[in-house]
């Protein structure tokens, strides 16, 4: 206690000098860890973006400095605002449907229903397995001869789905493969938040006489803000990002209809082989995805204390 | 220690440094070239023992080790562009396809100069013509064995339907409208990626088309290329003879199709042979036979060829060259046919191999051999690997009624002309 006071008695500069106290040790014992972050971060970030002003093609001779062009192209191209369009309705609805669903499910197991708790542990299991295996799965699920949904249907005298071939259902498909692995995770968020709630707002309400949708949505909705705020940072973060899946199920077909900006990037890179072209694209799905980001931050609801 | 240095005793001590230089240099050389690493293809479980058994026979022969990665064709070219773009001296020897090898020009060494012409010659030309770059005629691999399709119907069915295995355009919608029904499919085709591409590829030929003009310009758009690909839809949408989601449907989907007994006929490629003989992974063991590709105008398909390339910053392209003469050899093709029925890419090794055949399979080999002796292959200008993805959209687009054959093709022609021209193909 002593020891403490006469600490705290010392002249502030003279404790700053002390060379444990330094700002440059701190740098010193944080630079192994910032040297290894720019060494895998940074740098391939920098790289990749310095590329994307080239003409960084695998088939030509020489890499041309080309300024803005890859941009403009990708701006451009029917292919990438295909892609786009399919990226932005992907996002939407795979975010609507999960968010929904997510916090549906969660208030039923948080009501201690009967048999829903023993569901919960089975909701660890879509987000634990690969994407690429969810895929492969959904795949051969929806096989218009072996695949057990148009089985399904079929059996129960019901018209067969062209999942994979029609563009319009091939778009269903993928995401009811990304809602079926990522609502599961929605639920655990929502369901943590919703332990975490204090009872005594929603014991009030209960008492004032609200009815159960009342206190749901004017007091635990606005309560579980930040967990949503979280939760769809996450979705518009992972959705910008979704590649397996879509690859392994239609590889953005039939004609680009499932192509989203990641699936684009991927065919410019590896078939195409232009990476100038393909850093482009990724930059441009990085800076919408952070304007989207930026856009949530804005709505007023979720900056609501 | 500098100042007691004088002039004699300094070039004293660099000659002695450089006579030690000169006599350690062709150990180290030696030492190096004692151990090589390739990047080879895989698929199925044959693959890995074929390698395994390849590598020892190597080593036995020149005491050099061979060391290797196995990877399927798809991640394999996609590894190899990676490697490609960062200069990758990792791997001395690829396994590599004329499919992809307009891609690897810059990152493959020219094998010219190892090979003398007499060598050259008994290897298919159409394999060696694919394989070299059009702008500075150089071999950028070597082939290891053809890979060209014929068709392959199931026999029990057509003889006790009275029909014929399709010649023409015609034959096969009347052929494969007569087997449509009750659950089955007259017909099987790809329809997505690189395969529906390869298909298109093949109708554009026998309508009389071809993927460049006498100047490098697009001209699959040309009526030929708008005959092929409504063709190509009608199989699917018009004549319905094909299973609906054909349009997802890649390799593995088109032969599981046939081999599970669910379709009457295809157009496969050499592994086929095989795998359709096997039990283990056919249900019509027995009941199929085979047939040459049909035909329109011209009897056109194309004629590939699984390749062996050397990386341009090996370390060690001598040993590098020995392995990929030994895995072209005639030795080498004799068991990658006896293993996996691919169709050897020398000449001399193919005419033993027919010779030894008997029935079936001495049939079917006369009818590869029919295919190579008019196959092509698309061109492999700069760009043409972007082309290529813009064309896996295009067809899709029609195939899945997205866009008329007219409108995906001439949509997909102005793209490939930009992509073409930005790649440098008319410099």
């Amino acid at each position: 206690m002593a020891d403490a006071a006469i600490a705290l008695n010392e002249p502030r500069g003279r404790r700053q000098r002390g060379p444990l106290n330094s700002a440059w040790t701190g740098y010193l014992l944080a630079g192994p860890a910032l040297l290894a972050i720019i060494a895998i971060f940074v740098y391939p970030l920098g790289y990749s973006f310095v590329m994307s002003f080239f003409r960084w093609d695998l088939s030509a001779p020489s890499a041309p400095f080309i300024g803005l062009n890859n941009y403009t192209e990708t701006l451009t191209s029917p292919l990438f605002q295909q892609s786009l369009h399919n990226q932005l309705i992907f996002t939407a609805a795979t975010i609507a449907v999960e968010i929904t669903a997510g916090m549906g499910v969660a208030v039923l197991i948080n009501g201690k229903l009967r048999g829903l708790r023993a569901a919960s542990t089975l909701l660890l299991i879509p987000p634990m397995i690969a994407p690429a295996v969810v895929g492969l799965n959904f795949r051969w699920l929806f096989n218009s001869q072996y695949g057990f949904i148009d089985a399904l249907l079929s059996d129960l005298h019901l018209p067969v789905i062209p999942w994979l071939s029609d563009p319009n259902w091939a778009l269903v498909s993928i995401i009811i493969a990304d809602v079926w692995q990522n609502t599961p995770l929605m639920v655990l968020l929502f369901l943590a938040g919703l332990q975490s709630l204090p009872l005594e707002p929603l014991e009030a309400a209960a008492v004032d006489g609200a009815s159960a949708w009342q206190i749901f949505w004017n007091i635990t909705l606005p309560l579980l803000r930040p967990v949503i705020t979280v939760a769809l940072m996450l979705r518009i973060i992972d959705t910008f990002r979704t590649f397996d899946v879509v690859w392994l199920m239609t590889q953005g077909g039939p004609g680009g209809a499932t192509s989203l900006v990641t699936v684009h990037a991927y065919l410019l890179a590896f078939q195409g082989v232009d990476f100038g072209h393909a850093a482009a694209v990724s930059y441009i799905a990085l800076v919408l995805s952070l304007v989207l980001l930026g856009v949530l931050y804005r709505l007023p609801w979720l900056r609501e204390r | 220690m500098l100042k007691h240095l004088s002039r004699r005793r300094f070039l004293q001590s660099s000659a002695t440094i450089a006579a030690s230089a000169g006599v350690a240099a062709p150990r180290i050389a030696r030492a190096e070239a004692t151990e090589i690493k390739a990047l080879l293809i895989t698929g199925g479980p044959l693959y890995p023992k074929y390698w395994e058994q390849i590598a020892q026979d190597f080593k036995k022969k020149t005491g050099i080790t061979v060391n290797y990665d196995l990877l399927e064709f798809t991640p394999l070219t996609s590894k190899t562009v990676t490697l490609g773009a960062a200069r990758s001296g990792l791997y001395d020897v690829y396994s590599t396809h004329t499919a992809q090898i307009g891609s690897f020009f810059n990152h493959f060494a020219p094998l010219d100069e190892y090979f003398k012409s007499e060598e050259l010659e008994d290897f298919y030309p159409v394999a060696l013509k694919y394989l070299r770059n059009p702008k500075t005629e150089k071999l950028a691999a070597i082939p290891r064995n053809m890979d060209a399709r014929v068709q392959y119907y199931r026999k029990d069915v057509y003889d006790a339907h009275g029909l014929k295995p399709a010649a023409t355009w015609d034959d096969l919608i009347h052929v494969s409208q007569t087997l449509t029904g009750d659950g089955h499919y007259g017909l099987v085709v790809p329809g997505q990626g690189d395969p529906a591409q390869r298909t298109f590829s093949d109708l554009l030929w026998q309508a009389g088309g071809e993927w460049v003009d006498e100047n490098n310009k697009p001209s699959f758009n040309a009526a030929p290329g708008v005959e092929a690909l409504t063709f190509y839809r009608d199989l699917i949408q018009k004549y319905k003879v094909t299973p609906p989601d054909a349009v997802s449907y890649q390799w593995d989907e088109n032969s599981s199709e046939f081999s599970s007994g669910a379709v009457f006929d295809t157009f496969d490629w050499p592994g086929a042979y095989a795998t359709l003989s096997n039990p283990a992974t056919s249900k019509v063991v027995g009941k199929w036979s085979t047939a040459p590709y049909i035909r329109n105008k011209q009897a056109i398909s194309c004629a590939i060829s699984h390749a062996m390339a050397l990386n341009s910053v090996s370390k060690k392209k001598d040993a590098a060259v020995e392995f990929i003469k030994f895995s072209v050899g005639a030795e080498s093709q004799t068991l990658n046919f006896q293993d996996f029925t691919n169709f050897p890419s020398r000449q001399s090794v193919a005419k033993q191999v027919v010779a030894a055949a008997q029935g079936e399979q001495a049939a079917w080999l006369g009818q590869l051999e029919q295919t190579i002796a008019t196959g092509k292959e698309w061109p492999k200008l700069p760009g043409f690997s972007k082309v290529c993805t813009i064309m896996f959209s295009a067809i899709e687009k029609a195939l899945s009624n997205q866009a008329t054959p007219t409108d995906a093709l001439n949509e997909a022609a102005k793209e490939s002309l930009d992509a073409m021209t930005q790649a440098g193909a008319y410099q």
